[in-house]
């Protein structure tokens, strides 16, 4: 490969992962100086900085993202579920809570091995660059991607432990765009944020099939016996997120006082599905006798 | 050196140390989870705050819920649901404890005999097991459920069947009853009032019907811990073993420790065998390792840890079959959306069963609105609507199966969860070498290499798949029958939560952990007494009541091999667990 459709890869790839949007695209978040190419001397200097720049751009990427999936598992009366095509006049996952819950989740408590975990993100970082998916756009992007990359794979290399919400955004990012390259451009800083439901389904169904393409490249970063692991994590993964999601939204997480362990408001969930009407109860009048009368039998 | 170390606290560990405890041995219980001394004070009744799998109190995972959850490799969508703690997976059954079918031991020769999972079978007879069918029986106690309307809708579907009530303990053909179940039926003010300030004990005893099974029960408020509705073995056996000295004229009460994993079974040679010495463990708080021996070892941390142990103490593996032959009931879930009110997810979470040898069964299912929603979305035929993921049959129920999601779960249950009633499909199994735990490649965990389990669940043998696309019909049928408007098939990836047979006895050596003693054949002095000693899937019934009469059996050929004692099921007549001495001293004891 020539250095030029390596370079044409490497952006196309992080346009895909969402991050050169997010970073500096329309209402990116880095200041465009910040990834003025500096002179090669100065280069090991403003790294540091720029990686320190890089980790909230990163976050609120995953953020967005995860809107965007959790919208998918609950719809309400927000923008991502109207960007889906299924808006609501009822409360949906963004008033439940339910991308904080994910978040939570995911960089605090899924306990996924660190040794996975950072494969997993070289691997998304590294090693999907020629997927040879045309993406109508990316040359508007920025200039300024030599350093954006650097600045990604710094991060991804060292030693700070790397929030889960990361790789997996930066997944359904790329499957995204694979399902619909015009996503890598529109409102928010997500790609999969911008797909319609069916999309996102489709999406999920690259995921889950038995022949995923992403399965397979992610693959190739890892040695047997662990490539085998990894292809069955992620499918086991792209069913997790939505069980995960959905499992969420009707929780009462965003509405719980864990430290006096009671609720501060009628959860989202509660309320969709008429559950407990006057809250937590210690018994309900429900008992209506024993069938035929029958209180015991024997043989 | 102790006479006996028991690894585990779960649905068996604690009915082989109550037993033992009884004829004063001394007996050691490692629990490698925490100890929910003072539900009142460590529980809720919310979901996420319950069964959250990572952070919630009822996970797999050490006492200090800041510290991440026991990480466990699966190779497909599926999920493996098993919790750490005292009372291990039964903090959060639902109790019910019907018999194995008859036919999936060695003795049965009724017309369809051949149509069972005939080359696992038990290694001896029904016969043999129904005296600790009933030791086990009347120990819970198990009794015959309450009904609310949930169970109601469902007998009116099972009417519809052409089927017969079942009247007896054993299942003789297809039919259908109220689960026999190991929760105290409801007295006093209980099932008859929502008002909580009438809900406290002894005004109300039993099940007070708060739909709470899931989360734990403790109820009802004030009851001593012997007392609660529930009989997970945290309410049940762990206080008798705890206390045995009180109930059991040579009594000796067990230790049991908590936060304790057993990262090592000690084996040497004695007289030509490789015998059982001990255990070392594990504290999950201050990582210390601690090491006892015992004359006997007897292991209870669950089909999927078990095996793990096994590996991790390079225990000796003759004939390939530790860890295989791992069965599910391969579960499905079929929801019926009604025009009236269905009482779900009221009382018990599930009081009413129809039972259909030699294919499996169906029990009607409550659910709170999260682990709906967690129901409702775990398939393996993608989203409906969207795609199939090669799947998403069709069959009785509306469309092809699949999740119901998003915008269309979100209308489901638009009118109400109380509009709704779920159906467990349970399927008779086949024990299948393929299904099993091997070491996971990702890396180890503090307590060694981590378990793996496959299933391979698009391969299942002939039977197996039949037996579950007959099962999910009949469910759909059933609610069609009740009155059910619309009617969902999800086709569920595996939920493994009935797990059986993974160190299972047998007949045959070659394909068998255990002998019929359900001691280990390679290793001398070490028994297993949970769920992975049972020689195959029950046909169907829920396992626990099998596997308690099991090591209740287990106990005394433990007593009769090791400690020259005699067996004492025949002649004895078992204390209940909720013996008001059992309380008393509970009370001393500060639990
Ligand atoms: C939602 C749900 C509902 C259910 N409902 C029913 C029902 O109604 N009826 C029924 O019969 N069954 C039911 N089951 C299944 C039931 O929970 C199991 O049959 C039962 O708990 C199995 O008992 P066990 O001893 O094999 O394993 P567990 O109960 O899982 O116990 C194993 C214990 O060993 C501990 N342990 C593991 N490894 C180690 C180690 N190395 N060192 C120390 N300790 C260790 C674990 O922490 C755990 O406490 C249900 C399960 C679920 C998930
Ligand atoms: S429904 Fe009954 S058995 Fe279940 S938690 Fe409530 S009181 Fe206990």
């Amino acid at each position: 490969m020539s250095n030029s459709t390596a370079a044409v890869g490497r952006r196309a790839f992080l346009a895909r992962l969402g991050l050169l949007g997010a970073a500096v695209g329309v209402g990116g978040l880095l200041p465009r100086s910040a990834l003025a190419p500096p002179a090669a001397a100065a280069q090991n200097d403003v790294l540091p900085g720029l990686v320190d720049l890089l980790r909230p751009v990163l976050a609120e990427l995953a953020r967005d993202t995860l809107n965007g999936l959790s919208v998918f598992a609950l719809p309400g009366p927000d923008p991502y579920s109207a960007a889906q095509g299924t808006p609501s006049d009822t409360p949906g996952a963004m008033e439940a809570g339910t991308t904080d819950f994910l978040i939570d989740a995911l960089d605090n408590f899924v306990p996924f091995p660190d040794q996975l975990a950072k494969p997993i993100g070289a691997a998304l970082a590294t090693g999907l660059a020629d997927t040879g998916i045309e993406l109508p756009g990316t040359e508007l992007l920025p200039a300024e991607l030599g350093t954006l990359d650097k600045a990604l794979r710094a991060l991804l290399e060292s030693d700070a432990t790397l929030p889960l919400s990361f790789p997996i955004a930066g997944m359904l990012n790329l499957l995204a765009t694979q399902v619909n390259p015009l996503a890598v451009n529109g409102a928010f800083l997500s790609p999969f944020a911008r797909l319609s439901y069916a999309e996102k389904a489709r999406a999920f169904q690259l995921l889950e099939g038995p022949d995923s393409d992403l399965v397979a490249l992610l693959d190739v970063r890892f040695p047997e016996p662990l490539k085998n692991s990894v292809s069955g994590l992620l499918k086991f993964v792209g069913g997790a997120l939505i069980e995960f999601a959905s499992f969420g939204s009707y929780t009462e997480y965003a509405v719980f006082d864990a430290r006096n362990k009671q609720l501060t408001a009628r959860p989202v969930g509660w309320e969709l599905t008429g559950y407990q009407p006057d809250g937590p109860v210690e018994g309900w009048d429900e008992f209506i006798g024993y069938y035929q009368g029958r209180t015991e039998v024997r043989d | 050196m102790r006479d006996v170390i028991i690894i585990g606290a779960g649905g068996g560990g604690p009915v082989v140390a109550k037993e033992l405890a009884a004829q004063g041995l001394d007996v050691l219980v490692l629990e490698a989870g925490p100890r929910h001394a003072k539900p009142r004070e460590q529980w809720t009744s919310f979901e996420n705050d319950a069964n959250n799998p990572l952070s919630g109190y009822f996970r797999l995972g050490p006492t200090d819920r800041s510290e991440p959850a026991w990480f466990r490799e699966w190779s497909q969508n599926s999920f493996v649901w098993q919790l750490s703690g005292v009372g291990g997976t039964t903090q959060h059954f639902y109790g019910n404890y019907p018999r194995a079918y008859p036919g999936v031991f060695n003795d049965y020769d009724k017309a369809d005999r051949n149509e069972y999972d005939v080359n696992h079978r038990f290694p001896f007879s029904y016969a043999e097991m129904v005296p600790y069918f009933e030791w086990v029986e009347a120990t819970a106690p198990v009794m015959t459920a309450a009904m609310g309307t949930k169970e109601a809708v469902f007998f009116r579907g099972c009417e519809t069947l052409g089927l017969p009530v079942q009247t007896t303990k054993t299942t003789l053909a297809p039919s259908y009853r109220p689960q026999e179940n190991a929760i105290l039926q409801p007295g006093g003010n209980a099932g008859r009032t929502s008002d909580r300030n009438l809900l406290n004990y002894p005004d109300a005893t039993g099940c007070t019907f708060c739909g709470y099974c899931f989360q734990g029960c403790m109820r009802p408020v004030g009851a001593p811990r012997n007392q609660f509705a529930k009989r997970s073995t945290d309410n049940s056996y762990v206080p008798m073993a705890l206390t045995a000295d009180v109930w059991a004229p040579a009594g000796r009460p067990v230790d049991l420790l908590t936060d304790a994993y057993v990262t090592r079974i000690h084996t040497e040679r004695r007289a030509g065998a490789l015998t059982a010495t001990g255990v070392t463990w594990r504290d999950n708080a201050s990582g210390e390792e601690r090491r006892e021996d015992a004359k006997v070892v007897v292991m209870a941390g669950g089909c999927t840890e078990n095996p793990r142990l096994w590996f991790n103490s390079g225990l000796p593996n003759p004939n390939d079959w530790v860890g295989r032959g791992y069965t599910d009931h391969f579960f499905d879930w079929v929801i019926g959306s009604f025009d009236e009110y269905t009482g779900n997810p009221k009382g018990v979470g599930s009081s009413a069963r129809l039972d259909f040898p030699p294919y499996g069964g169906l029990e009607n299912v409550g659910l709170p609105p999260a682990l709906n929603a967690f129901s409702t979305t775990l398939s393996d035929s993608g989203i409906r609507g969207q795609y199939g993921n090669g799947r998403g049959p069709t069959g009785p129920w509306d469309g092809p199966a699949g999740r119901v999601m998003g915008p269309e779960l979100k209308e489901l249950v638009a009118g109400g969860l109380d509009r709704l009633l779920s159906v467990l499909v349970i399927t008779d199994d086949d024990v299948e070498p393929d299904n099993r735990v091997v070491t996971s490649a990702l890396p180890a965990d503090e307590n060694g290499p981590i378990p793996k389990v496959t299933f391979q669940h698009r391969a299942r043998t002939a039977r197996t798949t039949r037996n579950r696309e007959f099962m999910a019909r009949k469910a759909a049928e059933l609610l069609r029958g009740a009155g059910a408007k619309k009617v969902f098939r999800i086709d569920w990836a595996p939920l493994i939560l009935h797990v059986q047979s993974s160190m299972r006895m047998g007949e045959s050596e070659r394909d068998s952990v255990l002998d019929s003693g359900a001691e280990a054949r390679a290793v001398r002095g070490l028994f297993i007494a949970d769920n992975s000693a049972l020689a195959n899937s029950l046909g169907g019934p829920n396992p626990t009541l099998t596997t308690q009469a099991l090591a209740t059996r287990t106990a005394e050929k433990i007593f009769e091999r090791y400690f020259g004692g005699d067996p004492w099921v025949r002649g004895g007549s078992p204390v209940v667990s909720t013996d008001p001495r059992i309380s008393a001293r509970l009370g001393e004891l500060g639990l």
